[in-house]
């Protein structure tokens, strides 16, 4: 063993002789650290220099330092690291806090460019020829691996791929500057448009008071005339009381099918409602089949709206009440009906209502509004409240009206149009107003079963390849800046480390036991745009990583600025 | 008091009425017991619980089995006769059996004549066979059962008894008594366990189905001659009910046409003297078994063992769960006995423990406990094995034996394993490969679940998602991680899919009661089953896993075998019908529990057979089963199920796995973070620490939950998870050992309590914390929420212990306060002992491979310490040509001296294999010594003598750097060994004085 022993001592005497005659620097060590390598007696720890240890002490492959500097070409110290779990052996020299004073082991990368190889990676038998070109850091060749120096054609490589990357950067920039003109631009036409605007508006204004002046002249000259029309018409109130006779039984009849036909649909609608709930409650979501639980995301989400009013018996007794015979009601259509009397003036025929019983004047008259409000409410009825007002009043002055209510509109439309120009204008539409080009533009990648597509300050979409509906994944919200730490291909697509414009999208389609789908895209430098990755960070929060030159200049080509070499911020 | 009942009964029902409002409120998990039947529900269970009732109520009840005299024989270690069981005029035959093996372990099978030789009429046409199921051996057994020449009859036995002296020194005995038939097993004169003791034997035998109105008088009225009368119009009703229950019997929609009728197997063992019983896994109680005749705190029904797809299993239950071993401990002070109830169908045990003291007026001190338990199949024979022991080693020892010992893991399969249903894409996949580095996070295997396949179809890759498994695998292969696909026994019905279409024309599938094709529903929709059973069926379902035909699998795919129980969506108890029909005309109830066995046994083979290369130079198959039986052990791991993101489960897993331990399948593990639900960052923190203590440690998640891989915790969760999951691959050597241990003679991975101490009766019941193997690591990982001050510890002996951290000092006997914070694991080292370590963070498991090695000397009261490591590649089968390494490490006080000896067996390391294994490993040295409770007397040393062994260097001597340290406050004074620079294959001493 003894022989075993000194051999060692040999192959680290010529270590750490051959690195001194080369770059003074013993294995791993890296030039920015040289320094604390250079006393040809003793070494001194970096972080505790009153640790003093013999030069055999370097890289014997036994950690020493408590900041593990005796050790930059081995791996003997790479357990000291925040992440592992130490003993007193440890924390007796360290206290609590354990880290190393190197970033790595330091790989020459003749031909390519040097890098640091986590000591946790040094003789472990993988070539990590991706930080680690030369291959230096499994020394030892443990198990017979061998790491030949690929520097020269990984190099080469590198080089052939950073020109292309340089290129495309160039290509990119140019891009951008594109965007900033075409921006420019378009911010351009919104100004003009808010100035003609102005201008518009003012015209409106004076158009809006000449009508209304118009309008006072024509209902001045009309008023007349309304008076005379309204005399003919009386002297028909047995007709009326006739038609009213025949209308009331026909409102009767239709009152009653329609409540029958609510009964019925309101027992239909429980019993879904009951089997939907047994549904819901026995199902067994761990089968994961899709159409159950979108059934049942559905029914939560029918069960938690506002379903309007319960039913109630009072509502029921007036609708009882209202469907007796309108003599038990106490009106008595036969008293009216000889009355042809045509001195019966037309206020009668305004106060028809007053016939009937108080109580039930004053449901009807409560009920048909609010029945007519939620017809019209919900597009069944036609709103026809403007005219049905004037319908006593002549062409003339409906015409005069219309005219200045269109001008009115338009003098809205236009102060609306002025504020959203106003709040584009304002709106931060990222550096140099640069996504003001982009705005509403897609872009989209294939994912496994789906497509998925990014506009720009508009929204994220989930499109399945196999057919069936879209699914919203988020509307923009905001801008923001995140911090990313994400690997760059040799194409130079990927984040790269740093901080990046990020656009948040959120409220999109609610989703299976979880949130509305949410998506964060984070912008990368690329020439052109195209979208690189989606995740699903965790259900239905998604993750774009989308390249566009429109952040060139901000963040280098890659994302990772720097043309790639400092890309790689492993350490 | 009719009245409180009364009132007190209405309280329970507002409060259930409560409790079942709650659960509207809450997202509610719990199981569906409706959807699982109670014994009462099961017609044998039923009918054999009241038959002991019946046995139990009657003072004069008197078994009607008796042994013919005439009819013993017993030659060679094998005693047989006939059992006779008599009911009204008519008398049943029962061949017996009783054997007594060279382990000596004794077994007692009874068959029944008529169906045996075939003699019944089986109902609706059916094509089952009419046997009792005897096939149960085939594949549960597998050694261990050569007959005992030394085991002999007693001469001078009393009348009616036939007495076998057998066992180590003839220190066994098996009293057999005639009349009625029952069996005292005796060591060194004294009865450890009781056959039919009780009177609760009952073999029920075939009847043919004789349409009455009236029912007719049955057994165990007749059995009860002179009973009292009230007994007997009890047992009347319960016998009227009984054959209710005889012939088709309906579950939940479900008819079962039993066309064989009634044909259960009972029968009560009584463990005099013993107040505990282990085993019956898998349950979530607690590691002592419960009493199951209701009482406070106990069960009311009995443990159950029929394995079942069970949604939401819920905590401290009887119910069955996915997996079953009919193997049961029980426990005194110095002395453990065991019994292995070979039977596949479904098998309930009732537990009830009598209390008898010497002296009325003792108040309970001599009392004596002894534990009775009730066995119910529903068919096939009554087989039973027992072992006398007397220590837990020797009992689980020869279970082994019998069932075969655990598979020797590969050193990945120990590691940390990443799944999630699922991980959508071969690109996520690497992705998250990736992160792992990135973060820094060991790990060794990613999973897929049932997501990758294309429509479910196993065999298959979903081209839109995992377009390129090959590249994925790639990737993977670049740091030895390994992947691990789901296949299951289902294989989807539907046009156009080879393996259905091979599946069907060679008739390999499982078969309805009318002998067709069975068809149920699982993951795909429509599916058939394949029947692992069938000798043609394993061989096509090898053909299936070979490279060229599973296209996209690699040399580092392996396989999850998942639902094999099997899980029927649509099925009874979501399984398969009862009636159904598997190779050679067995019914499914016969062999229900051996189904999932069955398949992995299946992949087993298919693993070691994907290609001609991997033929010749196999690797070790790695297979994943939820279902189990006695034997699993030998095919793969097994995992708790699916269960819950919920502190109870966490704490649940422990009980659970130490469960799994003692029953002969140690390579067990619970999904970490739980499977349901999202956990919070302490619980996913919390159990990622106890995670690091399970023998299999894999996090998982159901499809519907956010996703939790380590490094999304965040700070300090990440960090402190990070550490755990390091810690794991520190100690690997220390895991690797243990799982050797459990390889060669069936040792629990990590052992409870009651197994280390058995001496210790106030550790029996003890289930919260373990040992790691014989590294004498004591584990208490932190299972309650907001629990971060401290965790009490229990201590059985009055060793040293010390905090494995810290190297705080604990004296045992009793309990102790260990520190707990969130970012601490309460691991204590007990004294005595030696543990190997390798403390470089590597990315994965393989990439250790050629690290050097720590050991860490704990020394105990006496001064010593001792410790081994086993050692091989970690993949092939070249450990069993002597490729490893196997070493015993011992310091003695007395001389000072640390050294390495060898354990493999004399002339191991002389073959090929075994010389290359270990010039490959002739680098690999030890780095550090770690001394803890170093002797004061070391102060001021600064060197020890190091020797070591090799070519022609024998004896000579090196010095090497010590430094010895002062423990502060309560902590041990330790000592650090610098760089001893010694082989770890290699004979070495160090000399501290």
């Amino acid at each position: 063993m003894r022989s075993v022993g000194a051999l060692l001592c040999l192959e680290y005497a010529a270590t750490v002789y051959a690195a001194s005659g080369e770059a003074s620097r013993p294995r791993g060590v890296g030039p920015e650290f040289a320094k604390f390598y250079k006393d040809d007696s003793t070494f001194s720890c970096i972080s505790t220099p009153s640790i003093k240890l013999p030069l055999s002490r370097l890289n014997d492959d036994y950690c020493d330092c408590p900041d593990g500097s005796d050790e930059p070409g081995t791996s003997a110290c790479s357990h000291l690291s925040p992440l592992y779990p130490h003993t007193l052996v440890d924390h007796s020299s360290t206290g609590s806090n354990i880290s190393l004073s190197l970033p790595g082991f330091y790989c020459k990368n003749k031909g390519h460019v040097p890098s640091y190889v986590p000591f946790t990676n040094v003789n472990d038998g993988i070539c990590d020829y991706e930080l680690c070109c030369d291959g230096t850091e499994e020394w030892d060749h443990v198990g017979g691996v061998k790491c030949e120096d690929r520097c020269q054609q990984i190099g080469k490589e590198f080089r052939k791929l950073d020109e292309a990357r340089q290129k495309s950067l160039g290509s990119a920039g140019r891009k951008r500057k594109e965007l900033v003109v075409e921006a420019g631009r378009l911010r351009r036409e919104v100004e003009d448009r808010l100035q003609s605007l102005g201008t518009e508006i003012e015209g409106s204004e004076v158009k809006v008071r000449q009508l209304e002046v118009e309008l006072v002249e024509v209902e001045r000259r009309e008023k007349g005339k309304v008076v005379r029309s309204a005399v003919q018409k009386v002297g028909k109130m047995g007709v009326l009381v006739g038609l009213a006779k025949q209308r009331s039984e026909e409102l009767r009849g239709t009152l009653e099918r329609v409540r029958e036909e609510r009964d019925a649909s309101r027992g239909r609608v429980q019993e879904l409602e009951g089997v939907l709930m047994t549904f819901k409650e026995e199902y067994n979501p761990n089968f994961n089949d899709e159409g159950v639980k979108r059934a049942v995301r559905a029914w939560e989400e029918y069960a938690a709206r506002d379903k309007g009013p319960e039913p109630d018996a009072a509502h029921d007794r007036d609708l009882d009440a209202i469907t007796q015979s309108d003599k038990d009601n106490g009106l008595d259509w036969a008293e009216y009906e000889g009355e042809g009397d045509e001195e019966s003036d037309a206020g009668v025929l305004f106060a028809f209502e007053y016939y009937l019983p108080s109580s039930l004047r004053h449901w009807l008259d409560a009920n048909l509004r609010t029945l007519r409000t939620t017809l019209i409410d919900s597009g069944i009825l036609a709103d026809t409240s403007s005219t049905s007002t004037s319908t006593s009043e002549s062409k003339a002055v409906q015409a005069a009206q219309s005219r200045l209510d269109a001008a009115r509109s338009d003098l809205a439309n236009h102060h609306k149009s002025l504020t959203s120009h106003q709040e584009d204008l304002d709106s931060n539409m990222g550096p140099d107003d640069i996504f003001r080009a982009l705005k509403g533009q897609c872009i989209a990648t294939d994912s496994g079963e789906y497509t998925y597509e990014f506009c720009f300050l508009d929204k994220t979409t989930q499109k399945p390849k196999k057919g069936g509906g879209h699914t919203n994944m988020g509307n923009f919200v905001r801008m923001e800046t995140v911090f990313v730490d994400e690997d760059v291909d040799s194409k130079g697509k990927g984040l790269g480390k740093g901080e990046r414009i990020a656009m948040r999208h959120e409220g999109g389609q609610h989703c299976w036991n979880g949130p509305n789908r949410s998506t964060l895209v984070v912008l990368g430098c690329a020439e052109v745009g195209e979208v690189w990755r989606i995740m699903e960070e965790e259900k239905c929060v998604y993750r774009m990583e989308v390249g566009t030159p429109a952040v060139c200049d901000l963040v280098g080509m890659g994302g990772g600025g720097g043309g790639g070499r400092g890309g790689r911020d492993e350490l | 008091m009719l009245q409180l009942n009364a009132s007190s009964s209405r309280w329970t029902a507002f409060f259930l009425l409560f409790l079942a409002l709650c659960s509207l409120l809450t997202p509610a998990v719990t199981v569906k017991h409706e959807n699982f039947k109670t014994c009462d529900q099961s017609g044998f269970c039923k009918r054999n619980r009241a038959y002991a009732d019946s046995a139990l109520s009657t003072s004069s009840w008197s078994s009607p089995y008796k042994l013919e005299a005439s009819s013993v024989r017993f030659d060679k270690g094998l005693l047989t006769g006939i059992v006779t069981k008599t009911v009204g005029d008519e008398t049943i035959r029962l061949p017996l059996s009783v054997s007594f093996y060279e382990s000596g372990t004794a077994r007692v099978t009874i068959d029944e004549e008529k169906r045996r030789k075939g003699e019944i009429e089986l109902r609706h046409n059916s094509k089952a066979r009419k046997e009792r199921y005897n096939e149960a051996e085939q594949w549960a057994i597998v050694g261990g059962t050569v007959l005992s020449k030394g085991a002999a009859t007693t001469q001078g036995a009393e009348k009616g008894t036939t007495r076998v002296a057998y066992g180590p020194a003839g220190a066994f005995e098996a009293v057999i008594k005639h009349s009625p038939f029952g069996v005292d097993f005796k060591r060194n004169g004294e009865t450890q366990i009781k056959f039919n003791g009780q009177g609760m034997l009952n073999v029920e035998h075939w009847r043919p189905k004789i349409d009455k109105p009236v029912p007719e008088k049955k057994e165990g009225e007749e059995e009860k001659k002179g009973g009292e009368e009230s007994a007997e119009v009890d047992t009347n009703v319960v016998t009227a009910d009984d054959e209710g229950t005889w012939w088709e019997e309906s579950f939940g929609g479900n008819t079962d046409s039993k066309p064989r009728g009634p044909e259960a197997v009972a029968l009560d063992i009584s463990f005099p003297g013993y107040q505990h019983v282990y085993g019956l896994a898998e349950h979530t109680g607690p590691l002592s078994l419960k009493e199951t005749r209701g009482g406070d705190g106990k069960y009311t029904e009995p443990y159950r063992m029929y394995n079942s797809d069970v949604f939401e299993y819920e905590m401290d239950s009887p119910m069955t769960l996915y997996g079953s071993i009919p193997f049961m401990q029980a426990q005194k002070k110095n002395s453990t006995v065991g019994v292995l109830w070979l039977n596949a169908a479904e098998t309930w045990v009732d537990i009830t423990k009598s209390s008898s003291s010497a002296n009325p007026l003792s108040f309970g001190i001599g009392a004596t406990t002894t534990t009775n338990t009730h066995w119910i199949s529903e068919s096939g024979l009554l087989d039973v094995f027992v072992m006398l022991g007397p220590k837990p080693q020797d009992v689980i020892g020869t279970y082994s034996e019998l069932t075969g010992y655990t598979q020797l893991p590969q050193q990945f399969a120990i590691a940390y394993h990443q799944c999630r249903w699922n991980y959508v894409t071969d690109e996520d996949v690497k992705d998250v490969d990736r992160k792992f580095d990135k973060n820094k996070i060991p790990y060794d295997v990613i999973w897929l679940d049932i997501e990758y396949t294309e429509g479910k179809k196993y065999f298959t890759w979903d081209p839109m998602t995992f377009a390129d498994p090959l590249g994925m695998q790639k990737q993977l292969d670049e740091h030895e991680r390994k992947l691990v696909a789901i296949i299951d026994p289902h294989i989807k019905n539907e046009g156009n899919y080879y393996v259905v279409d091979e599946l069907k024309s060679k008739d390999l599938a499982v078969h309805n009661k009318d002998d067709n094709i069975y068809e149920g529903w699982c993951w795909p929709g429509s599916s058939y089953w394949i029947d692992c059973f069938n000798p043609a069926a394993r061989t096509w379902w090898q053909s299936l896993f070979r490279y060229d035909r599973f296209a996209g699998s690699a040399t580092n795919t392996f396989i999850w075998n998942d639902m094999n129980e099997p899980s029927v969506f649509n099925g009874p108890e979501t399984t398969m019908p009862k009636d159904n029909l598997h190779h050679a005309g067995w019914e499914h109830r016969d062999l229900h529990n051996l189904n999932g066995l069955t398949l992995i046994n299946a992949t087993f083979s298919a693993l070691l057979a994907r290609s001609p290369a991997e033929v010749s130079h196999p690797i070790r198959p790695f297979v994943l089963t939820r279902s189990f039986f006695a034997g699993s052990q030998r095919l793969g791991a097994v995992w708790t199920g699916d269960n819950q993101a919920a502190w109870p489960h966490l704490e649940a897993s422990i009980p659970m796995l130490l469960s799994m331990g003692i029953s002969g399948f140690p390579f067990a593990g619970a999904d970490v973070g739980g499977f349901f639900g999202n956990p919070s960052k302490e619980l996913l923190t919390r159990w990622y620490q106890a995670g690091a203590f399970y023998p299999f440690f894999r996090g998982h998640a159901h499809i519907d939950t956010r996703r939790r891989e380590p490094y999304l915790a965040g700070e300090p969760y990440t960090g402190i998870i990070t550490q755990a999951l390091r810690l794991r691959y520190a100690l690997l050597p220390a895991w690797y050992t243990a799982c050797h241990e459990a390889h060669v003679r069936g040792e629990p991975i990590v052992r409870p309590n009651w197994y280390v101490h058995p001496e210790d009766e106030r550790g029996f019941e003890l289930d919260d914390q373990f040992y790691v193997g014989s590294t004498g690591l004591l584990a208490k990982p932190v299972v309650r929420e907001g629990q971060l001050e401290s965790q009490e510890v229990y201590l059985a002996d009055g060793e040293r212990y010390f905090g494995y951290f810290d190297f705080e000092g604990y004296q045992g006997p009793g309990v102790v306060k260990v520190s707990a914070g969130l970012e601490e694991i309460p691991l204590l080292m007990r004294g005595g002992h030696v543990i190997p370590r390798r403390d470089r963070p590597r990315r994965s498991s393989g990439l250790m491979r050629w690290d050097p090695f720590t050991l860490v000397v704990v020394l105990g009261k006496a001064g010593d310490a001792e410790g081994t490591l086993y050692l091989d590649d970690g993949e092939s089968f070249g450990y069993e040509e002597g490729a490893f390494i196997h070493r015993k490490f011992s310091y003695s006080a007395a001389t000072s001296v640390l050294m390495s000896e060898d354990l493999a067996a004399t002339g191991a390391g002389g073959s090929k294999k075994a010389k290359e294994y270990l010039k490959g490993m002739e680098k690999v040295r030890v780095e550090k010594i770690i001394v803890v409770n170093a002797p004061a007397a070391w102060k001021g040393r600064e060197e020890v003598e190091v020797s070591e062994e090799g070519a022609g260097k024998s004896g000579a001597v090196r010095k090497v750097g010590m430094e010895w340290f002062a423990g502060e406050g309560g902590k041990a004074a330790w000592a650090v060994v610098r760089d001893p620079g010694v082989g770890i294959g290699r004979g070495w001493k160090v000399a501290f004085a």
